[in-house]
């Protein structure tokens, strides 16, 4: 069996398509995304009478057609940001104090999302390639009824699910970030989130987990050690772990035969701990480039056979 | 992590504008960017004025009539080039790997592999001595001598002595390897600022002081230390009896000069050496950001150069300065040790502790430096084991240690046995300038994938900040790729046409293809390997369709 592993595409419509694609690309039997599905930024688009504003890394465009504003929206979207449409008046409304900024942003994510499991559903065959979404501590909780009501693609958060002969178990959350993000917790409740889940898996020997937060001072957690003002120290030259005990633990203490992350995008890598091997394929996808990782397993001997990251 | 732009704060709003430009909600790795301070430490620290700069002036009569401080100029606009063409690249695909990760993503995985490694890794061996040969002549053998340990100092000059201090730079490269950069970024901080006190110190000696008293300093203080009677006087005759006559100071004699910029470029074209940037949101203001760092950094050392220039031929005396290092390099010299101009210039200063210190002072440009000579072999030995074109067990980290241990070794023992060869093969010391050469053309490639990248990722460079930076309509980054293309052409066509640079010899030419080649056969092996085993690397970089 070969799956496709891939995370942290940031809301990037590019790397989604991409994604929808690798099974064909590198003939992967099922294809799963580990977590941080959602984008980050939203870019108003002003509508005015006859025309439309938009800035895009710092520069203004004055627009006329509707077709100069798809192609503008669609350059904001695979970039993994949202184009949000708002007259003047609605701009000038929106405020972090009230919460319409939140709510807009939840609209617009909702909406690109529930798109995206539309052309899932062509792309995947409706459902034959097995389609697996998990998500991680940057998304909000409203995509989870989105991705549940998919009737091609499986969230898979706390579940274990079955790949031939294989088990999935998946937990999207991690340990505590400077950010206060959605799906973070104290190592203790990460822990408890992964026993309640590990416990579902009738064979070791066969695990998949799928944490989005890498295991702690592993090296596939290492990212710029941070000042108090979020400025990254020493030029960005200094890096520290900010992985997670909890997931390090778990992995040390079942030794799962495949063990796969996110959340640290400048931290891909591959190692073992103890005999499970360990991967994160990091992510790029501000560059419309999705990271991944093409892994084959042998379901008689229950192992992985090869691996190989790769920048699709 | 990413980086967010300054323009932009985490939140909302764009500062300093009426209507917001985008929203940001709480998300992980929205951070500040780096300080401009930090990135122009490192760039000032990686074209070492100390360590690389007055190395390479020592040089000058290699090149007779050629005017250093023209030569400093015209090097420094030149590479200023560099600079911009590499912030293209940095804002445009800002990722840890530098050169590796531009090359594999723009010209092609095996091309990113051959000049990676050749330029990251293999010719980083023969720094490894470089490195060690500056110690000795900076440091061990003016301090050895100034505490009247001349039985010491004799010995470091040997073969063995050489051998034993290039061993002990690669170890302790090695060992601030393993300890990681966070403790060392903290040591070269304090070693930039003792290294600027020593620097300015230096300056004042030379400002206060007359050519006069320097003549007598010389003579009463290289008699004290070397036992050597008027030394002044006869190193001008040491210079005349190997018939080399010194150019005047000056800032002219342009096409002479120009044939000093391939010298030069080894210590002016690592500006972009530690030239990596993390970031997720960028515009306009990274690439300024950047920018700024790489060519302050660039700009201070050149400043810091034209000082010392300007000071050491006023107090010195440019043809004393150029006489010493002349007949130094002949084998005919007064004072029998490298004559480092921070040792002359303690001197003006008749106390042996003063003296000390100002040694001790002034390495601290060294051991703010020493730490980088293998930081980056590790991320492209890391990088490849990765793409599994090496080993996989050429990227594992001990467990308890957390030292790259496999990577290493690969890096520490090719590096010991090369030093090796220096210390024993003395004709190898003169091939100094392959170590720039290699590494120049590890950028010439990279100089290429910017001049290329807005038609080979046309959708990449409409999105980069690097594209919206235009001069009369025309984008400057890929113009400023194709002057960096000229500087290097320009710089390897004279590297192998004149034998004044030591580099177009027999030897030389075959060391540097063995680098060549072993990159190609590492690549060609791996690949194959791999395909028995069922891996294709092909796939590494081969793009997903879209639609």
């Amino acid at each position: 069996m070969k799956i496709f592993f891939a995370t942290d595409i940031h809301g990037s419509e590019v790397c989604w398509k991409k994604f929808l694609n690798s099974a064909a690309f590198y003939k992967a039997d099922v294809v799963i995304l580990g977590g941080d599905v959602t984008g980050k930024i939203m870019v108003p688009v002003v509508v005015r009478p006859g025309s439309f504003e938009v800035t895009l890394s710092g520069e203004t465009h004055h627009l006329e057609t509707e077709d100069e504003v798809r192609n503008i929206e669609n350059q904001i979207r695979n970039r993994g940001y949202y184009p949000a449409r708002v007259t003047p008046e609605e701009l000038a409304e929106l405020n972090e104090q009230d919460g319409s900024i939140d709510r807009r942003f939840t609209t617009e994510m909702v909406r690109t999302l529930d798109r995206w499991l539309d052309m899932a559903d062509s792309k995947l065959r409706g459902g034959e390639i097995p389609c697996f979404v998990n998500g991680g501590n940057d998304d909000t909780f409203e995509i989870d009824d989105v991705i549940e009501s998919s009737p091609c693609v499986t969230f898979t958060e706390g579940k274990v699910v079955e790949l031939g002969g294989f088990y999935l178990a998946s937990m999207g959350y991690t340990n505590p970030t400077p950010w206060n993000t959605f799906r973070e917790a104290p190592e203790a409740d990460i822990a408890k989130r992964i026993d309640d889940v590990v416990r579902q898996i009738p064979d070791m020997g066969r695990a998949i987990f799928n944490f989005h937060a890498p295991p702690y001072n592993s090296g596939l957690d290492e990212a710029p050690a941070l000042d108090e003002t979020l400025r990254p120290m020493h030029g960005g030259a200094v890096m520290k772990p900010v992985g997670s005990t909890a997931v390090r633990d778990a992995i040390m203490t079942h030794q799962p035969m495949l063990s796969v992350h996110g959340h640290i995008h400048e931290s891909r890598g591959v190692t073992k701990l103890g005999r499970t091997l360990t991967m994160n394929p990091g992510s790029v996808y501000t560059d419309g480039v999705l990271q991944g990782a093409v892994i084959d397993l042998n379901e008689k001997k229950g192992k992985v056979t090869r691996y190989i990251l790769v920048n699709g | 992590m990413a980086t967010i732009g300054e323009s932009v704060g985490i939140g909302g709003r764009s500062a300093g504008s009426e209507a917001p430009t985008l929203f940001l909600r709480k998300a992980t790795g929205l951070v500040r960017g780096w300080s401009v301070r930090d990135a122009i430490i490192y760039a000032c620290l990686s074209t070492n004025v100390i360590t690389l700069g007055i190395y390479e002036f020592s040089y000058n009569s290699f090149i007779p009539k050629g005017q250093l401080l023209t030569a400093v100029l015209i090097s420094a606009v030149w590479v200023s080039f560099l600079v911009i063409a590499y912030t293209g690249l940095i804002v445009t695909i800002p990722r840890a790997g530098g050169d590796y990760v531009w090359q594999s993503r723009i010209l092609g995985g095996p091309v990113g592999f051959v000049f990676a490694v050749t330029g990251w890794w293999f010719i980083l061996w023969l720094w490894a001595p470089i490195y060690g040969s500056i110690l000795n002549v900076e440091l061990i053998q003016p301090l050895l001598y100034t505490l009247g340990a001349k039985g010491a100092a004799l010995y470091f000059s040997s073969h063995n002595g050489t051998f034993t201090i290039c061993v002990i730079t690669i170890a302790l490269a090695g060992f601030l390897v393993s300890l990681g950069m966070s403790g060392y970024a903290r040591v070269q901080k304090w070693c930039f600022a003792g290294g600027m006190i020593g620097f300015l110190t230096i300056v004042v000696l030379l400002l206060a002081f007359s050519h006069g008293s320097f003549v007598s300093s010389v003579n009463t203080e290289a008699h004290k230390i070397f036992g050597v009677s008027n030394a002044y006087g006869t190193t001008q005759v040491a210079a005349a009896k190997i018939s080399y006559a010194a150019p005047g100071f000056g800032l002219n004699a342009f096409g002479a000069s120009m044939l000093l910029v391939p010298m030069l470029m080894f210590y002016l074209l690592w500006p972009n050496w530690g030239s990596t940037l993390y970031g997720e949101v960028r515009g306009a203001s990274d690439f300024k950001r950047v920018f700024t760092g790489m060519f302050s950094g660039l700009w201070l050392t050149v400043l810091l150069s034209v000082v010392f220039l300007l000071l050491m031929a006023k107090t010195f005396g440019w043809a004393f300065y150029n006489n010493a290092n002349a007949a130094y390099w002949a084998g005919k010299a007064t004072i029998p040790i490298w004559p480092y101009p921070a040792m002359l210039a303690s001197w003006l200063v008749h106390n042996t502790a003063f003296q000390v210190i100002i040694l001790l002072v002034m390495s601290l440009w060294f051991f703010g430096w020493v730490g980088t000579l293998f930081l980056s072999s590790t991320r492209v030995i890391f990088a490849a084991a990765f793409d599994r074109v090496l080993p996989d067990s050429a990227a594992t980290v001990s467990e308890k240690r957390k030292v790259p241990m496999a990577s290493l070794v690969l890096m520490l023992l090719p590096a010991v046995a090369l030093s090796a060869v220096y210390a024993y093969w003395v004709k190898f010391q003169t091939y100094t300038l392959d170590a720039t050469l290699v590494i120049a053309v590890t950028y010439l490639v990279s100089a290429f994938a910017v001049v290329i990248l807005p038609w080979r990722k046309p959708e990449l460079w409409k999105a980069s900040a690097a594209s919206k930076f235009k001069v009369l309509g025309v984008p400057i980054v890929p113009v400023a790729g194709l002057a960096t293309m000229g500087l290097i052409i320009f710089n390897l066509y004279e590297w192998l046409s004149d034998s004044a640079f030591g580099v177009n010899n027999g030897p030389s030419l075959v060391f540097m293809g063995i680098l060549y080649v072993l990159a190609i056969v590492v690549y060609v092996v791996a690949r194959l390997i791999r395909r028995r085993q069922g891996i294709d690397l092909g796939l590494i970089n081969k793009e997903i369709p879209v639609e």
